[in-house]
């Protein structure tokens, strides 16, 4: 079972898998000292979690220039409203402002 | 007040309702729809937007753009959709599905059962490519609908680990976890999907 709440139990040498979790973790809150310690041993020898840590890190960069990619690019297949659908929510914003008391 | 006998004239800011669904229509629709990845419930989302902008816009304020504030309303309603999908199964359960699933990626002793590769020596050119955000776009849909509802709060949305767990009603060890598998599955997706593919094209 892994450890998820901040821990001082944790080994100073660890496998992949608890490596993977506290790269993650620390992303979400500082890591404590010893699992700091933990992550950067592992780190240090180990290819796949430096390799996995630089592919979240890119995933994340990804995700804050979303809205930039949305507004740049036009629609691909399937990501715009047909002709239908744009006609049933203009209707029922006429419908709506029509019923407003003004 | 003066200000409203202003906004009696003027109708404030806000352009003719009737020019909206052109106008916002498909940005609202494929804003929600990278985050709830079912057509019906993006388009309904895009609707109760409107309807709300509709009710509201009197005291829309311009001091951001309509766009600006109608994806402000769109991202209220896309937090009522993310609670509805903690409902279904209780804290408990969420937690023991998510981490099996972290499991699944390691063997016993804990070494991963598929080594990563090295990616593109080009990130910069990768995150412009189109081909790159619809590989990605497809991983994200792969999510399981509570897995993808955390991931979007926290990481399209960028909203903090008080803000989510308030939100969902969940602690923050059930966010990391749920957040940790979403990111060793996206990261798998897309080796699968977009590196692999391109190794093997090239």
């Amino acid at each position: 079972m892994l450890n998820w709440e901040k821990t001082e139990k944790t080994p100073l040498i660890t496998s992949c898998k608890q490596a993977a979790r506290l790269v993650s973790v620390s992303i979400e809150r500082p890591l404590s000292l010893r699992e700091n310690i933990t992550m950067r041993i592992h780190l240090w020898m180990c290819r796949t979690c430096t390799l996995y840590r630089r592919q979240i890190s890119l995933l994340r960069k990804a995700f804050v220039r979303h809205e930039e990619v949305l507004a740049l690019t036009p629609p691909s297949e399937g990501e715009s409203l047909d002709a239908q659908s744009k006609k049933r929510i203009q209707d029922a914003i006429v419908k709506s402002s029509c019923g407003e008391t003004q | 007040m003066a200000v409203d006998n202003h906004s009696d004239i003027k109708q404030g800011p806000v352009s003719d309702p009737a020019f909206w669904v052109e106008k916002h229509g498909d940005y609202l629709y494929r804003y929600a729809l990278m985050r709830v990845r079912n057509r019906e419930a993006a388009e309904n989302l895009v609707q109760e937007t409107f309807l709300a902008a509709l009710t509201a816009r009197k005291s829309f304020g311009g001091r951001s753009s309509e766009r600006t504030w109608m994806v402000g309303i769109l991202k209220h309603k896309l937090i009522d959709t993310y609670r509805k999908s903690f409902r279904e199964k209780s804290i408990s359960e969420i937690q023991t599905d998510e981490e099996q699933t972290v499991d699944s990626f390691y063997d016993a002793v804990g070494n991963p059962g598929k080594y990563p590769k090295d990616w593109l020596p080009d990130p910069e050119k990768m995150l412009n490519s189109k081909e790159f955000w619809e590989v990605l776009k497809g991983c994200l849909a792969k999510l399981p609908e509570r897995t993808a509802a955390a991931f979007s709060m926290r990481e399209l949305d960028d909203l903090d680990t008080d803000q989510i767990c308030k939100e969902l009603g969940i602690n923050p060890t059930n966010l990391w976890v749920i957040l940790h598998r979403a990111r060793l599955q996206l990261r798998g997706c897309l080796e699968m999907n977009w590196f692999e593919k391109k190794a093997e094209n090239a």
